[in-house]
């Protein structure tokens, strides 16, 4: 049966031709590599390197930056690459965010014209592959106070700390590393040769299982005085990442909902019970006409925000709304998707209990539900509510 | 020169005319003819006594036809020659084209055939945009998925004067002509041909490839030229075929029990008499 | 109303379907004389009840296929009236190249056919049903086994002309047929065999009759996880591949709904399985009450009667 993605208010009509073109082709080519293998690799618990050659042949990886070899798509095409990945599993497309979004694009915001060029081609082509190093162990929804440090040794910098949960760590052939240099963050480029710097993996996850989650070690690590991202300064600087990662995420959990969302209903329509399809039975509609209306609601947060991306009228806070939104409805959905499988829904036949547990972690990763509620609360009101200070 | 055979000898012989072709080396181009139809997954409905196409969810380029573009683009890596993607159909049809175009055709051409659905007008109407083309060599799908004809190829073949070779799986070229592996009886020949020439696919040894996002950007730009009968110096005359409905599949009886091994020999005459698929 | 029936032929001689061929031309009010390329079958084709005349065709061109040549070397012998040829790789090719040349339409592939002249075909891959109407001159390819045979008996007469015609293409080579079994993915026609085949050497006799038959051999998920022997690429359902054959044949599975979900929308489904509960009769056209061991032997022997 050929997928057919739910679209119920048209969002289709509203693309150009070139973005559907490019959802196309990823459509197609998560039916054609990631669905038959994903299983396997998340009980392998491995991210095959041939789908970073497929990503990178494919021409996606930095989709909405412009130069240096990147594809220059619209913000609205790059939402529909990650509505498609996640389509597959969020551990794909938690991949192609951390590269383009956190690892390629703070080299080409702030980065040296020299960085630029180095980085961003081979980034690009996903020949070098990039991880996002700002979350640690002690210092998770509140990175201001994150305790990895950089000296300035005259020749070199000396960076000290560790990192966790950190998305392509271990495979990674550059780290995008944010450190306090005299108590201001900035940004450094630390490439896995570089001495003093380890990142071993971190295993035992129930999520995510086909993504490669990793720590960040610096013992003494000595990085060339060139690694420093010369024009970011605060936390400005990884937010401004977090922030279009979050965009792509926000199409992304539509993307997993509406695979759990047909899943359902096929099963429905298939399961009979008591001489009849459940599909007939009134409590399971309702399941099934709540989650299309979730759906069809994140659809056109997800559109909207990527036309105010495109346009250049958006602030944090729109994004803040979306990711949490859609993430929320689509781990609700996944589990409601789930209940409708009946047993048959833990089985690794049915995508739904993948979904559902990769979800766990897309609601908590990249600001978590609660937080984002709080920097909507602050908008609000004015009156930030993250800490007891004033 | 004209294209002609080797005399056979002793036996009165049929010669077959063709267009002139310029001397040997030059890069001629090769057409592709692609026919867009609705998804093979697609469900087809009838309303009234006609398949109601507006109904159809999602059109596609034929599978076979795939196949042919497919081993067209090797044959262009190979060497070097243009592809002109060439289809008979409406305005819908330009999606096909563009996506032909992500994956590397050069030139697109759509034939404005109001709805044409006879074989002769078919044939002329692409034969023609091959001639004006200037190709020598044709690739197409053995059959479309919705008609499931499969006299375009070699009846396009006759009216250019080329040689065909149908249900191939794989061509490559040598020196100026081509060898091709097609089904035989006892299995599979590997067959020689000169320009010009045609092939049918079937189910071909390479699946068509994706495009990335270089290819889907420049095929944005690429232009569609359309053109119509007239412009091809084709007139459409009346058909002597006439469609009188179309109708669902007749309703299958309803599912049989049988007991006992005993039973197999009804099953099988039931499979061969009832059914059909055997 | 003249026919002209092009003879489908191998290298043994007429194919019976040319019988089928006669017997659907003279339905529809036709005369029809059959022309034997390569002058193969003349004497079959004569002894085809209704046959009026029959010609066989002899030059060189007929040695190696080439539809352009064979059609060159024809069409002077044929009539103005109605073609009719087999639905078959030659026989479309021929006729359609004839019928280009000619300036005539062709219609292929049909399954019905009445004076008038009106041509039932399937379209949509058997979606749909096309009905049309056509008038001479004009060309038709039959399907196989939709139309019945003409009887024995006749006594056409039979003559012999030389005709031949440039021939374009070479055979380089002759490839036998690869013993490497169809895909699930594109076969016609699927058996597969479940957990109830009991081991996986007895998939050897689920190989035997898809070679008779030219079907592609599945599996259920069952049998995949449990045996090494069953890879992957044969796996039927839900996390494998989702099939729509015109016949699909399961042995020994029991129909769980992962299973069905690859296979449901085969044209035509056949069950054998020994337990009358097991949920594949419930989608079963023909369902078959017995165990493999009973039942498969019967089978071969059936199909290698057909």
């Amino acid at each position: 049966m050929a997928y057919e993605a739910l679209d119920f208010y048209d969002i289709d009509s509203l693309l150009t031709d070139e973005e559907r073109m490019v959802r196309d082709m990823v459509r197609d080519w998560v039916d054609e590599k990631i669905l038959p293998n994903i299983e396997k690799a998340c009980h392998d618990g491995v991210f095959p390197d041939e789908w970073r050659v497929d990503l990178g042949e494919m021409g996606i990886l930095g989709a909405p930056l412009e130069g240096y070899g990147c594809p220059g798509l619209s913000y609205i095409a790059y939402g529909l690459i990650c509505q498609e990945l996640e389509r597959g599993d969020s551990g794909v497309r938690s991949f192609a965010s951390v590269q383009g979004s956190l690892a390629m694009y703070p080299i080409w915001n702030f980065g040296s014209e020299e960085q630029k060029n180095h980085y961003l081609p081979k980034m690009t082509t996903g020949e070098w592959i990039g991880c996002f190093g700002l979350t640690e162990p002690d210092y998770g929804s509140n990175p201001g106070d994150m305790i990895t440090r950089a000296e300035d040794k005259g020749d070199h910098y000396l960076l000290n700390g560790a990192k966790m949960w950190i998305t392509n760590g271990t495979i990674a052939d550059l780290a995008v590393v944010w450190a306090k240099l005299d108590g201001v963050i900035r940004g450094f480029i630390v490439e896995k040769d570089d001495p003093g710097f380890t990142a071993p993996e971190m295993t035992g996850k129930h999520s995510l299982k086909a993504s490669v989650t990793s720590e960040l070690v610096f013992q003494d690590c000595k990085i060339p005085k060139d690694r420093m991202l010369p024009d970011a300064k605060g936390l400005e600087g990884p937010f401004s990442c977090l922030n279009n990662a979050r965009y792509g995420i926000s199409w992304g959990a539509v993307g997993a909902a509406q695979s759990c969302f047909s899943s359902a209903k096929e099963y429905a329509l298939s399961r009979i019970q008591f001489d009849h399809p459940i599909a007939s039975f009134q409590l399971v509609q309702n399941k099934l006409a709540w989650m299309l209306r979730e759906i069809t609601k994140a659809q056109l947060l997800a559109y909207h925000l990527g036309k105010k991306k495109d346009e250049g009228t958006w602030i944090p806070e729109h994004i803040s709304l979306a990711k949490m939104n859609n993430v929320d409805i689509a781990l609700d959905i996944a589990r409601m998707a789930r209940d409708i499988h009946g047993a048959n829904g833990i089985l690794d036949e049915y995508p739904v209990m993948r979904h559902m547990a990769n979800l766990e972690s897309v609601k908590t990763y990249e600001g978590t539900h609660d937080i984002h509620n709080l920097i909507l609360g602050r908008y609000i009101t004015g009156i930030q509510a993250f800490t007891r200070e004033s | 020169m004209d294209w002609c055979f080797p005399p056979s000898v002793g036996l009165p012989k049929i010669h077959r005319g063709g267009f002139s072709r310029q001397s040997a080396g030059d890069d001629m181009g090769i057409a592709v003819l692609l026919k867009q139809v609705p998804d093979t997954t697609a469900k087809i409905s009838i309303s009234g006594d006609r398949v109601d196409e507006t109904a159809v969810s999602k059109w596609s380029m034929s599978p076979y036809d795939e196949y042919a573009l497919e081993a067209a683009l090797q044959l262009k890596e190979a060497g070097g020659e243009d592809i002109i993607a060439i289809t008979c159909g409406p305005a819908r049809a330009m999606k096909m084209l563009t996506d032909a175009a992500a994956v590397g055709a050069d030139n697109l051409i759509l034939i404005q055939d109001d709805g044409v659905t006879d074989s002769t007008h078919i044939q002329s109407l692409l034969a023609a945009a091959v001639k004006r083309s200037g190709a020598d060599v044709v690739l197409c799908g053995k059959q479309a998925a919705d008609t499931n004809g499969g006299s375009t190829g070699p009846g396009v073949s006759h009216l250019i004067g080329a040689a065909c070779v149908g249900m191939i799986s794989e061509v490559s070229a040598e020196g100026d002509g081509f060898i091709a592996l097609r089904a035989s009886p006892t299995g599979n020949e590997r067959v020689e041909v000169s320009r010009p020439c045609l092939f049918t696919f079937d189910k071909g040894a390479t699946e068509l490839r994706r495009p990335n996002v270089r290819g889907i950007m420049m095929a944005k730009k690429k232009q569609i030229e359309t053109v119509t009968p007239d412009d091809l110096g084709v007139t459409i005359g009346t058909s002597s075929v006439s469609l009188q409905s179309h109708s669902p599949p007749p309703v299958k009886p309803p599912g049989q029990k049988f007991e006992g091994a005993d039973s197999v020999p009804e099953v099988v005459a039931k499979l061969r008499d009832e059914a059909n698929v055997i | 109303m003249d026919v002209t029936i092009i003879a489908e032929t191998t290298v043994d001689g007429l194919h019976p379907v040319t019988s089928q061929l006669v017997g659907a031309a003279i339905a529809i009010g036709g005369t029809p004389t059959v022309l034997c390329p390569g002058g193969i079958g003349t004497t079959a084709a004569a002894s085809i009840s209704g046959v009026s005349k029959v010609i066989g065709v002899k030059g060189d061109c007929f040695n190696t296929f080439d539809s352009g040549a064979w059609a060159a070397a024809l069409n002077p012998l044929v009539s103005d009236g109605v073609i009719i040829a087999a639905s078959a790789p030659s026989g479309r090719e021929v006729a359609a190249q004839i019928a280009a040349m000619r300036g005539i339409p062709i219609i292929q592939d049909a399954t019905g056919l009445e004076a008038g002249i009106t041509v039932t075909r399937g379209i949509y891959s058997g979606k749909a049903i096309e009905t049309s109407t056509v008038t001479a001159p004009c060309a038709i390819t039959l399907r196989a086994n939709a139309f019945d045979a003409a009887g024995e008996g006749g006594s056409a007469e039979v003559s012999t002309v030389n005709q031949s015609a440039d021939v374009a293409v070479a055979v380089r080579e002759a490839i036998a047929k690869a013993s490497e079994r169809l895909d699930v993915a594109e076969a016609n026609i699927i058996i597969s065999g479940g957990r109830g085949m009991g081991d996986p050497a007895n998939f050897s006799h689920l190989n035997e009759i898809a070679d008779m038959i030219g079907a592609a051999v599945g599996a259920s998920r069952a049998a995949v996880d449990t045996w090494d022997e069953i890879p992957h690429g044969m796996q039927v359902g839900q996390t494998g591949k989702t099939v729509t054959p015109s016949l699909y044949i399961a042995v020994g599975i029991s129909g769980a709904i992962q299973h069905l979900a690859g296979m449901r929308t085969s044209k035509y489904i056949v069950a054998i399985n020994k337990d009358p509960d097991a949920p594949i009769f419930g989608v079963a056209d023909y369902g078959i009450v017995a165990t493999w061991e009973a039942a498969l032997p019967a089978l071969k022997e059936e199909l290698g009667k057909l």
